[in-house]
């Protein structure tokens, strides 16, 4: 579990290559984390995003020797998109099962079945939103990764991203209304 | 390129408050761009729009991760009749429960008989459950009673699934059995008697049944006469788990009973904290399923309620009286439930109804310790009433209803609150657990091991958490306490309930915020800091509006390093704060002078949009007066803001209008005017208006000590203003602190009285 905390270091002291090393560890992680929630917790609790990113957090770096925020921002920036993922995968998953029908053959290995949403249609159209809102800003879209999937508040996110908190706002405001746009398209005409 | 400018015409147009200007500008700005005209129009539109996808943070609902599938459980080879478990052979097959098949099993050794073989369906920790198993195994053989199934052994089977062999009991559930043989309601009850007599027995030596129910009270015909037997005591426990509400609700598709029969504290999910008044409470259910047909809470209703609905319903609904509930239900029920299957109509009197009602009611109170303490209490009664003596339950007070009013209110609220601190001791606890886990992984580095510790660390999370919903509860009310008597101005009341509340939840900051306010109400300067200090050092959201005056005791009570944190954090959020709050928050300390003319800019946005109310003050509506006690205060800070950005001329305006508005902090401008006096070279005016303040003082002084207060009749923000201002302009015109004054000590000792009763 040093390893994360090196990496961390690394960041800091200006490897940026070493960020994608953080990725796929944060991800294996908070999965790990996820499934052991899964089974102890009972159907019907909610799974808080905010929570698990926070544990896997203490079980990588650990509190020892309370880091700066700009070094945990790597972490929390990696965090969120690991959340996305997980929680992506898991609606696919359950979206294409929904749609094979056969409800016989309705069976989910356990390693497997981590996450229900009340409406994973919802969550993917979201997604697919967010994905194109990055390539027009990306910063801002991964400002909705840090408030959406990692829970982070203004501040929190505005440390993360080395931003002011009115910034946060403002382009908060700016990626509401985009993905709001985005996914109403719809509804209003 | 597009989008570049429809971001910046966004945000121009989110400038513009005004909804006319704003579309106007809009249209300016995208000129003949019709397409752009429509995709910022979009933007706005969705900026106003109160909901958006992304408004909360993701929450992902947890879904039973085995889904079943169909009739695939039950057929399962290794256990089909003449397989054998351990020293057992299986024979028929009569129940498929919960967690587990009940075969007939044949014993060969050591003695040749019969019995009932339960085993455990996998997914459950085996060796734990024998283990627990073991540990209630020398109290399970204590047990002697004709009406408890006795448990001889436990074991695992092969392929690891605990298995309990028990007293073959050829029986069918006591609800069954009652409707089928039309049981009268006095025979009901005699046969419910030795029901409790049974679990009495099992209490008496400390067994605790945990899921009673009709399914595990098997009635058999011995010799003519109904015998009950209460099947699986202890078996509960060793399965551990599987009684708290989530577990149950997991397995509602499978499960032959329902949550109908748990308790409010099984539904709490405090698995620790059940004792044998949790028994108490299912055999209310059972005899209110007797006596009406149905239990309290409809099982179709709790069946499809959501995993909170269903614990807030067992939690906090109180059920209708066994008697209304007859009497409301609707032909068509009556018709279909047994209660037409009562047998010879021996209807009640009404007196005795009542009493019987007062008897179930009694059993399934909410609160135990309001429930029969024993089983052979609750027999007991029954007996009584069995032989028209009076009952021991009694109507409940209306003193009483009140209080269980206010219980379920308190849940409703804590239920509320914890979901805001959730996230604040969550995060804490799992923190700690985690970092436990860790280590006891680098000692031990076996997975299995580790999968436990997990396991273990998130039920001690949960204990926790659920110690901590209780000690919110109590905290909760607490404080209400707290609030109620302040305001009543029973001060020692008030006192005495803050500080249990920070005695029961001393890391919860709202305790000592509010216990800090009362100090401060009261004059007592030095304990407020010392609450507000510790407040500080646990932190809170900084949009608490119990915020108003903290920073401005820290600083007067010279808790230097308290009041640097938070005046850190009021300039580093930069809203939600109150307006006034932060600006007040931030004057009394070190501001930049830019800062100060930002804060004296705004100021003056606010009451150039109060001034109009001011002008014919003969029609003030009560908004307007609001908006003009508000206007006094407001020209103070703004004074104060144009006086610490080096605006003499404005401050010393603002400052005077200050002194003439009608507020409750009238007059504590005056120290700051011989500030400003002093500043702008004017040395007599300033020694005059210090002089002013000093009058001020004497006062405000004087009156209070005549009140025999420990402070003035102000609200306790101003006062305490007032006094840094008026030390900062002794310093600055008469170049030295203020004397000491001895009436100061006066009435801190009047403060220091007010909460001693």
């Amino acid at each position: 579990m040093a390893k994360v905390t090196q990496i961390l270091n690394q960041i800091q002291s200006g490897d940026v290559a070493a960020a994608s090393d953080l990725l796929p560890l944060v991800y294996e992680e908070m999965r790990r984390l996820a499934r052991h929630k899964m089974k102890s917790e009972a159907a019907g609790q909610t799974l808080q995003p905010t929570a698990l990113v926070h544990e896997a957090y203490m079980r990588l770096v650990g509190s020892e020797d309370i880091p700066q925020w700009d070094n945990r921002g790597h972490f929390f920036t990696a965090a969120a998109e690991a959340m996305r993922r997980i929680l992506i995968e898991n609606a696919r998953r359950r979206h294409s099962l929904k749609r094979g029908g056969d409800r016989e053959r309705y069976e989910i290995a356990e390693d497997d079945a981590i996450i229900d949403f009340n409406n994973a249609e919802e969550l993917l159209d979201l997604n697919d939103a967010l994905t194109k809102f990055a390539d027009i800003e990306p910063e801002m879209a991964k400002l909705v990764e840090l408030r959406y999937f990692a829970g982070l508040s203004v501040d929190e996110s505005a440390k993360a991203l080395g931003i002011s908190p009115r910034t946060v706002k403002r382009n908060w405001a700016f990626a509401r209304a985009w993905l709001g746009r985005e996914l109403n398209v719809d509804e209003d005409r | 390129m597009t989008v570049a400018s429809e971001k910046t015409i966004f945000f121009q147009a989110l400038e513009i408050v005004c909804l006319e200007e704003r579309t106007k500008f809009v249209q300016q700005a995208c000129k003949d761009d019709a397409q752009m005209h429509a995709a910022v129009s979009a933007l706005l539109r969705e900026n106003d729009r109160k909901e958006n996808p992304i408004d909360r943070p993701v929450a992902a609902a947890i879904l039973p991760t085995m889904l079943s599938t169909g009739s695939g459980e039950l057929t399962d080879p290794r256990f089909s009749p003449g397989a054998m478990v351990g020293p057992y052979q299986l024979m028929e097959r009569i129940g498929e429960g919960g967690f587990g098949w009940v075969f007939v099993a044949q014993q060969q050794s050591p003695v040749q008989r019969r019995a009932a073989l339960k085993i455990i369906k996998p997914g459950m920790e085996s060796r734990e459950v024998i283990a627990r198993f073991e540990a209630e195994r020398q109290a399970i053989a204590l047990m002697d009673h004709p009406n408890i199934a006795r448990v001889f052994d436990a074991g695992v089977t092969e392929s690891a699934q605990p298995y309990f062999v028990m007293e073959l009991v050829r029986g069918v559930p006591l609800t069954d059995f009652c409707n089928s043989n039309r049981l009268s309601i006095p025979k009901r009850l005699q046969l419910f008697v030795t029901i409790c007599h049974a679990v009495q027995h099992a209490h008496q030596k400390g067994i605790i049944h945990r899921d009673l129910k009709p399914s595990n009270i098997l009635v058999t015909l011995q010799d003519g006469h109904p015998l009950a037997k209460v099947i699986d005591f202890g078996v509960a426990k060793a399965i551990g788990q599987s009684l708290t509400v989530k577990t149950i609700y997991t397995r509602f598709t499978s499960m032959v009973g329902t949550p109908a029969y748990m308790s409010p504290e099984q539904a709490a999910m405090s698995t620790d904290d059940v004792d044998t008044r949790s028994d108490i409470y299912s055999l209310g259910v059972l005899l209110y399923e007797l006596l009406t047909g149905s239990t309290p809470f409809a099982p179709d209703r709790l069946q499809t309620a959501g995993f909170d609905e269903l614990r807030r319903i067992i939690r906090e609904e109180e059920p209708p009286r066994p008697s209304t509930r007859l009497s409301t239900l609707n032909d068509d029920e009556t018709r279909t439930s047994n209660v037409n299957r009562l047998g010879p109509p021996t209807t009640p009197s009404t007196a005795m109804k009542r009493d019987l009602d007062w008897i179930v009611m009694k059993a399934l109170h909410k609160d135990r310790n309001r429930r029969y303490s024993t089983a052979g209490a609750l027999a007991e009664d029954i007996l009584r009433f069995l032989q028209d003596q009076p009952v021991e339950a009694r109507p409940p007070s209306s003193w009483y209803r009140f209080t269980t009013f206010a219980r379920r209110n308190k849940v409703a609220i804590s239920t509320f609150s914890l979901v805001a601190i959730a996230l604040i001791l969550g995060t804490a606890t799992s923190l700690w657990q985690a970092r436990e886990a860790i280590r006891e992984r680098d000692e031990k580095e076996v997975a299995l091991a580790e999968a436990r510790e997990a396991e273990v660390a998130a039920n001690a999370a949960r204990s926790e958490l659920e110690n901590f919903n209780d000690r919110l509860n109590s905290t909760t009310v607490l404080l209400a306490a707290g609030r109620a008597n302040a305001d009543a101005q029973r001060w020692p009341d008030a006192y005495e309930a803050y500080s249990e509340a920070t005695q029961v939840l001393p890391r919860f900051f709202l305790v000592w915020l509010e216990r800090g306010g009362l100090n401060a109400k009261l004059g007592r300067w030095e304990a407020a800091a010392d609450d507000f200090a510790k407040a500080v050092e646990i932190g809170f959201p900084i949009e608490q509006a119990e915020l108003n005056g903290v920073p401005q005791i820290l600083l007067y009570a010279g808790r230097s390093n308290a009041y640097e944190t938070l005046q850190q954090r009021l300039r580093q959020s930069d809203a939600e704060v109150p307006f006034a709050v932060a600006a007040r928050g931030q004057l009394v300390g070190s501001v930049s002078s830019d800062g100060a003319t930002e804060l004296a800019e705004q100021m003056e946005q606010v009451l150039a949009k109060t001034v109009d109310s001011d002008a014919n003050s003969e029609s003030l509506t009560k908004r307007q007066r609001y908006a003009k006690i508000y206007y006094g205060v407001n020209l103070y800070i703004a004074g104060w803001a144009h006086l610490k950005a080096g605006n003499h001329e404005q401050a010393l305006q603002r400052l005077e209008a200050s002194n003439d508005a009608n507020w409750f902090g009238r007059g504590i401008a005056k120290p700051l005017i011989a500030i400003a006096h002093h500043r702008m070279g004017n040395a007599e005016d300033a020694v005059h208006s210090f002089e002013e303040s000093q009058a001020f003082l004497d006062r405000l002084l004087d009156e209070s000590i005549e009140r025999s207060k420990g402070s003035p009749f102000m609200p306790w923000i101003d006062w305490i203003e007032f006094l840094i201002h008026h030390r900062e302009a002794s310093i600055v015109v008469k170049g030295h602190t203020p004397a000491a004054d001895p009436r100061f000590q006066r009435l801190q000792g009047f403060a220091d009285a007010a909460i001693d009763g």
